[in-house]
């Protein structure tokens, strides 16, 4: 459905190929960490938290560590050393010390011959607790704690549970509301949701004679899972290696280091042999990491010309247990809705508490999601009252390319507006909005979102991402990098990126990445880095190496460098194109007397942003956008939502692989719908209530609507062959269409996520009643 | 998760697996495709110390339209011409069980025999024991109504009320001898107890009068997700017609409770009368009264019972239409 902007360019790029791991995934081939069997391995089991927050008075391992088949027993008296992901919040440790804050939360690992043993040996640790007061509710957090020892951690604001708080203004909001010519509210309230991803975490440490520690993780981000090792395990990082093997999905809830690693870790220095843990479905739930709740309040003023003067959002943010992302998350809930359009004043006040829950993190469209939710039905909103079209408005507002926001984003490439009147032409909106039937309905929503943060976690002058090029006398391209594949294809867009430089086909091409050994560093997989800133690297490596292979064949001509260019296994001089050689014949050329080809790109964000305190946050060397319109029908007797088609305009840049960019725009619309619609923690006091598949309700292939992918290809003068990212920003978009279409549909707007057919049915209803109220006065009159 | 132990035996007849049963008796169940018991006993929700596997007995394989065996699996069910020709209501319910792949190995005797459900009771050992367990297994209250006397678990099978609507019986047998039990008569008690079977007696399979045939019957389910979930109401309806008058009717339901519900002591008053949309309404209102889910499933109560009067009204116009 793309259309490459100049005629179909050659080589790799842009065309739809299946993955590089494809087949192997599946045939069954791929080889998962669990799929990892080394010799002499034991099985590690958690022992965790029954309780919601309590002290732990004593721990009791000595019937364990007596059961016959029982190697290595750990608990957080060994080892208290503190780690996490930001080095601001370093509030996790391997096994919890002293007390425990979430049922869950790890007391103690244990090392057995097999898994029933270790289930067993877990049985006979008794832990002795005293019960503290649990704190539940994100509001609770918020007061100050009567006993300091109840606080959940020790560093919070004041004597509160508050992790982080942002407070920004930017222009003057007051007077924008004062001075609009309409003011929207609202309050709206989020629910917990999780990944869910297909693969449980599992891990295999292995602590070998030579003092060397391996760790195989599911993990998206092998480069923090190596920092925190070090950290946990004392050993230099030299003698740590962290490989990531084919992993089933993560979206967010594989990049932190996690408490299990590190439990892995131990159990296998202390046992002198490998150690694997591999969660069931319950523990990945109490795991979790998933999207913060939050409450957020909201105002939006539309001056007199019809622009978006003013954006104020307050925003409170349960963390749950542990830090985690979450100093991002709290400005993310903010920073990242001062777009796609212009909004000349904005207030941000968000809050992040800890409770005495599992723990959030990181989620596909980190931090943006419900800010975005509010801000895209107020939107609608506004239109709806002023009578105009929510398309129309949303094109007067659109922040232009090449710009700055009010809080100092650097936008470059920007094509949301072409995206817009794609979607609105491809849906027939004019035709549609506010005339279909009722029951069916229509609506828009727009986003934008990070393509790799521009400032890294831990400051480093290293760069963001490296890689490596190795061309020996077979022919064949070896590429290295740390950046780890997560189902999400980037080995496929490394190689894509590669084969196109050099002008070969894939087949030549293989790809080794996430071994700390065998790789330079990446920072990883997350905030939607890796297309920009390792397909840069990989495209700068290339570079070099076919500059030796032009200079190999200019020495082989004698024709001068400038004019040859490598396409089809070719080096052709393009002024007499019968001056050709094949590629082999090139290279061998360039290895005489030396060997083998080695070739490092690399890539470091341009500085960038403004100099107020939390100004790094969001910044990004370009953004990509959406413009999504969502039909749906509601049943209006029983309040079940039926989307039946989106229209999905999403700026990717430049599709390097439409296949690979349509399954990233279709996999963010199920997520974003499951959100809406169905997904959601239930507790019970502390507990998760449906810690499993069955009922934490992802939605099914039939509940998936026809998605008709528009990519909209900007070509970013910064992102390699023009790309930017195309898996996170797809998902903001697709809650609030379908929530404006549900509102087009039956008139009920919605303001509690997920949204359940008794809402919308209870919606429908008292609409009904006020609308005959309404009947009855006239009447009476 | 880990299975507790047990020993498996393979019978391969009916008497063979009954004696099995009651050299064990009290701590023995019987093992048809194994998708709801292995579950269970992962969750360590009441696990015996022998399970008897009935996949070696051939004689309960059988499906015609007046016999089925316990053992014909929902995906033969569902993929029976002569079942979609002649009682397309089982076709309809055992395509709405569960998912595909779980149809190929789930067995009608298991359907009807599947354990009630519960938030609370659904749960791993781990979750169970950090809330100290509940009634149902283990403990000794009740955390959806919190009392000592009864389990307010949910019937969650989708075949028992398509078939009861169709005045079909299950046919048992205990080493005390066979007997035939109207499944209206079958399941009876609390979501414990739940039906009249007793211990190491089991089911041969269900037995359909050949009049059934002659019913149009439709079966709907409410749930968030249009596949793997159970429901959170299972309606059935069934209408013989006699020009325009009802001739019988039967409405039965799933998950509402915790045995399956028949009504037809209000829809049997009905039979002579037209089909007319005040006459659902009444139906409806009256169903609407008697029915107690409780909140330990997906859905709201209040919203459960609100939905058996849409889906009585819609599945009634349907098939008062579908005869025309
Ligand atoms: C993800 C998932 C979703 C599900 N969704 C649904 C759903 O939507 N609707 C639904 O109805 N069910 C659902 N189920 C439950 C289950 O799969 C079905 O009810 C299935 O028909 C049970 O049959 P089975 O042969 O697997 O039973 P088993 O697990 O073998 O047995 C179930 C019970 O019946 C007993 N039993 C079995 N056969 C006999 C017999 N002949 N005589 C005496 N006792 C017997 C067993 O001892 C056990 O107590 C679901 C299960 C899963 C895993
Ligand atoms: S209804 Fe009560 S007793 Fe029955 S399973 Fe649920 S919590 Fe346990």
């Amino acid at each position: 459905m793309s259309e490459p902007k100049s005629g179909a360019a050659k080589g790799v790029i842009g065309q739809r190929l299946p993955l590089v791991d494809a087949r192997k995934k599946t045939t069954g081939e791929a080889v998962y960490t669990d799929d990892i069997r080394l010799p002499n391995t034991l099985v590690g089991k958690i022992l965790r938290s029954p309780h919601a927050h309590a002290r732990i008075k004593g721990i009791d391992t000595s019937r364990a560590l007596a059961l016959p088949g029982v190697a290595a027993v750990v608990t957080g008296a060994e080892n208290r050393a503190n780690f996490g992901v930001l080095p601001i919040s370093k509030d996790e440790t391997a096994l919890a010390v002293d007390k425990v804050i979430f049922v869950g939360d790890q007391v103690a690992a244990v090392a057995a011959e097999d898994e029933e043993i270790a289930l067993e040996a877990l049985g006979l640790i008794q832990v002795d607790y005293e019960v503290y007061p649990a704190f539940l509710q994100p509001e609770d957090s918020l007061k100050d704690v009567a006993d300091p020892a109840h606080k959940i951690h020790a560093r919070t604001v004041g004597e509160t549970n508050v992790h982080k708080q942002v407070d920004q203004h930017f222009g003057d909001v007051d007077a924008a509301l004062k001075d609009a010519r309409i003011v929207r509210r609202g309050h709206f309230e989020f629910g917990s949701v999780t990944h869910a991803f297909t693969e449980p975490h599992c891990v295999i440490a292995r602590y070998d004679t030579d003092g060397k520690l391996t760790l195989w993780s599911a993990t998206q981000v092998p480069h923090y899972v190596h920092r925190a090792l070090v950290e946990v395990t004392g050993l230099p990082m030299h003698a740590i290696r962290v490989i990531k093997p084919m992993v089933g999905g993560a979206f967010g809830g594989k990049s932190d280091p996690f408490p299990h690693e590190m439990a892995a870790a131990l159990l296998s220095m202390k046992s002198g042999r490998p150690v694997k843990i591999l969660f069931d479905r319950e523990e990945v739930f109490l795991s979790h990491h998933g999207r913060h709740p939050t409450k957020t309040d909201i105002a939006v003023a539309l001056d007199r010309d019809g622009k978006i003067s003013g954006l104020d959002l307050k925003v409170l943010i349960d963390g749950g247990a542990w830090g985690s992302f979450g100093v991002v998350t709290t400005y993310y809930n903010g920073v990242l809705s001062a777009g796609p359009y212009d909004v000349s004043n904005f207030r941000y006040s968000g809050k992040r508490v800890y409770t005495n829950k599992p723990p959030c993190g990181a989620m596909r469209g980190h931090g943006a999601v419900n800010s975005r939710f509010a801000f895209e039905v107020l939107l609608d909103e506004i239109a709806e009252e002023l009578g105009e079209d929510p398309c129309e408005l949303r094109l007067k507002n659109f922040l232009p390319e090449y710009t700055t926001t009010i809080n100092e984003f650097r936008i470059t490439s920007n094509g949301i507006a072409e995206g817009m009147l794609r979607a609105m032409e491809r849906s027939g909106w004019k035709e549609k909005y506010r005339q279909l039937p009722p029951g069916r309905g229509i609506g828009a929503a727009c986003g934008f979102y990070i393509s790799g943060s521009a400032l890294p976690i831990h400051w480093s002058k290293l760069p963001q991402s490296t890689v490596h090029l190795k061309i020996d006398m077979d022919g064949g391209v070896t590429v290295h990098a740390g950046t780890a594949d997560i189902g999400q294809g980037s080995d496929t867009m490394l190689a894509q990126c590669v084969a196109q430089v050099l002008g070969l086909p894939m087949s030549r091409l293989r790809v080794y990445t996430a071994d700390s050994d065998m790789d330079p560093v990446d920072l990883g997989s997350y905030s939607s880095r890796v297309t920009f800133m390792a397909g840069n690297a990989a495209r700068r490596a290339a570079e070099q190496i076919r500059t030796e292979l032009i200079e190999a064949a200019s020495r082989l001509t004698g024709y001068p460098a400038e004019g040859f260019v490598l396409e089809d296994e070719l080096v052709v001089y393009t002024p007499l194109p019968r001056i050709r050689m094949s590629y082999m014949e090139a290279l061998t050329e360039a290895l005489a007397d030396r060997g083998a080809l080695i070739a490092r790109g690399s890539y470091q964000s341009p500085p960038m942003g403004g100099k107020f305190k939390g100004a790094a946050a969001g910044l990004s060397p370009t953004y990509s956008f959406q413009s999504y319109i969502s039909e749906v029908t509601v049943d209006e007797e029983t309040g079940f939502v039926k989307v039946e088609k989106v229209w999905a305009a999403h700026d990717c840049g430049r599709a390097l692989n439409p296949i690979a960019v349509e399954g990233q725009v279709e996999g963010s619309i199920h997520m974003g719908l499951g959100q809406l619609l169905s997904e959601q923690f239930r507790y019970h006091d502390g507990n998760v209530l449906n810690p499993n598949l069955l009922d934490y309700k992802t939605l099914s292939a039939k509940e998936m609507p026809e998605v008709e992918c528009i990519l909209i290809e900007s070509g970013d003068p910064e992102g390699p062959f023009g790309a930017k990212e195309c898996g996170e920003g797809p998902l903001l978009p697709i809650l609030p269409s379908v929530a404006n279409a549900i509102h087009d549909a039956v008139g009920v707007r919605i303001r509690r996520l997920p949204v359940t057919p008794e809402d919308i049915l209870q919606g429908i209803q008292k609409n009904r009643m006020e609308r005959s109220d309404v009947a009855a006065k006239i009447r009476v009159a | 998760m880990l299975l507790p132990r047990f020993e498996l035996h393979r019978p391969s007849s009916v008497d063979e697996a009954l004696t099995i049963a009651a050299r064990h008796a009290g701590d023995c169940d019987f093992i048809a495709g194994g998708t709801d018991l292995l579950q269970n006993y992962k969750n360590r929700l009441n696990p015996r110390g022998h399970v008897v596997s009935l996949l070696g007995i051939d004689a309960l394989q059988e499906l015609s339209p007046t016999r089925i065996g316990a053992l014909t699996t929902l995906a033969r069910i569902e993929e029976s011409e002569t079942m979609r020709r002649e009682l397309p209501i089982l076709v309809e319910a055992a395509s709405k069980v569960a998912s595909p792949l779980v149809r190929q190995t789930a067995t009608l005797g298991g359907n009807l025999l599947v354990e009630t459900r519960c938030y609370y009771f659904n749960q791993s050992e781990f979750w169970r024991r950090s809330k100290g367990y509940c009634l149902k297994a283990e403990g000794d209250v009740c955390l959806v109504v919190p009392q000592k006397e009864t389990c307010y678990a949910a019937f969650s099978g989708d075949m028992a009320p398509a078939l009861m609507a169709l005045g079909a019986s299950a046919r048992l047998k205990s080493l005390d001898g066979e007997r035939i039990v109207k499944l209206t008569e079958f399941y009876e008690g609390d979501g414990i107890k739940r039906y009249v079977l007793r211990p190491g007696e089991l089911v041969q399979g269900v037995e359909l009068p050949p009049s059934a045939t002659s019913l149009r019957g439709a079966y709907r389910k409410l749930r968030l997700r249009d596949t793997f979930d159970y429901p959170e109401l299972g309606l059935a309806v069934t209408l013989g017609m006699e020009g325009e008058k009802i001739r019988e009717l039967h409405v039965c339901a799933a998950a509402m409770e915790t045995v399956p519900l028949c009504f037809d002591d209000l829809t049997g008053s009905l039979h002579g009368q037209p089909l007319s949309d005040s006459l659902i309404q009444l139906l409806g209102e009256r169903i609407v009264k008697r029915v107690k889910p409780v909140k330990n499933t997906a859905l709201s109560p209040n919203y459960r019972r609100k939905m058996v009067m849409v889906y009585l009204r819609r599945m009634l116009e349907q098939l008062a239409t579908a005869g025309n």
